[in-house]
């Protein structure tokens, strides 16, 4: 049939959260037929020294779906450049560019998720693996005397984190906050979680 | 020197090692350095160290990975991130460096004009293949002099 004319993809965006860092837009339908997209980036470093050039990304070259993961490509704290095309056999619409420059230091970082066990008079912790990025600041303290609050530098999560030995019948609380050094940003601190050592607490 | 920037050596490495069996394989002058000829880049005094990290930082994003685009999607995605990596440490040395006005030695600066006539001994694409090569030459360094 005559060549149709395929309209670029709307609506790009990027959602970034945690150092993970995805590029989406709208399906562009033509009835009866099967859409595909290709993604490009480029980097400060293509657009000063290699003659504003594009890279594309083979994991998103003539794909169907309407997300791309740029997290392996987007790493640099520079500002990139990004843009999506659709395909139909052997016709492409224009590149859809997304709106401006996009820096992986405006990633948004959520608190750590933490699970804050006692095992005996031991306080233990467990924190989920955010990526190779990120390192985890815990302050605990022992319930009532906010005042005397400790802290303990992550820098890799690996099995359960043996934080304090418990005094007798004392509750114990922990809370912990992101760091991603390569962007020099923290996220907010996670709700705090508390623990009670065994036996009981009266002076003898 | 005074300027320690935090720059992920890590990221760089990792994609770095991701590619550099494939990058040095295709170095075909084996029996030569860019950087660690005829002295190692440890010789350079620790006063000199941000001065001649960034001068290296800009010997690679001027010279060398304009050079190194290659048939393979993979290596040039790889190489770009490295590139874009050291573009963003260049600035942040490149401030530090003004704040606390580093400045080269006599022997640091002839090292790094060593480098470059290393350099400019090989044709272009050869040398920005090797150069790129003993990218864990100068991570090992940058690394060790933190």
């Amino acid at each position: 049939g005559a060549d149709v004319f395929l309209p670029p993809p709307q609506n790009i965006s990027i959602i970034s959260t945690n150092m993970k860092h995805f590029l989406t837009w709208s399906p562009v339908i033509v009835q009866g037929a099967t859409v595909r997209y290709s993604v490009e980036f480029q980097g400060e470093y293509e657009r000063e020294y290699a003659n504003e050039s594009w890279i594309p990304v083979s994991e998103c070259s003539l794909t169907t779906a309407t997300v791309c993961n740029l997290t392996e490509d987007i790493s640099a704290t520079v500002a990139y450049r990004l843009r999506v095309r659709a395909q139909l056999g052997a016709t492409s619409s224009p590149w859809g560019t997304l709106k401006g420059f996009f820096n992986r230091a405006t990633t948004s970082l959520t608190p750590p998720l933490l699970k804050v066990m006692a095992d005996g008079y031991h306080l233990l912790v467990e924190l989920a693996d955010m990526g190779p990025a990120f390192q985890f600041r815990l302050l605990y303290w022992r319930k009532g005397q906010e005042s005397r609050v400790q802290q303990q530098l992550v820098r890799e999560v690996s099995s359960v984190l043996h934080l304090a030995t418990m005094e007798a019948g004392a509750e114990y609380c922990v809370r912990a906050q992101a760091r991603v050094e390569a962007i020099g940003r923290s996220s907010g601190f996670s709700p705090a979680q508390c623990v009670q050592a065994p036996g009981d607490t009266s002076l003898w | 020197g005074a300027c320690r920037v935090s720059m992920s050596t890590a990221e760089i490495r990792a994609g770095f090692t991701a590619i550099k069996a494939n990058i040095q394989s295709r170095d075909p002058v084996r029996s030569l350095s860019i950087l660690s000829h005829p002295h190692p880049l440890n010789r350079v005094k620790s006063s000199d160290r941000c001065c001649i990290t960034h001068h290296l930082l800009t010997f690679y994003v001027d010279k060398v990975f304009k050079h190194c685009t290659t048939e393979d999607s993979f290596l040039n995605r790889k190489i770009s991130s490295i590139a874009n990596s050291f573009l963003s440490a260049r600035r942040k040395l490149g401030q530090c460096r003004e704040q606390n006005n580093c400045e080269c030695g006599e022997e640091s600066t002839e090292k790094f004009k060593q480098i470059l006539t290393n350099y400019e001994g090989l044709n272009v694409t050869s040398a920005a293949m090797k150069s790129l090569g003993e990218l864990d030459i100068l991570l090992d360094w940058m690394e060790k002099s933190r």
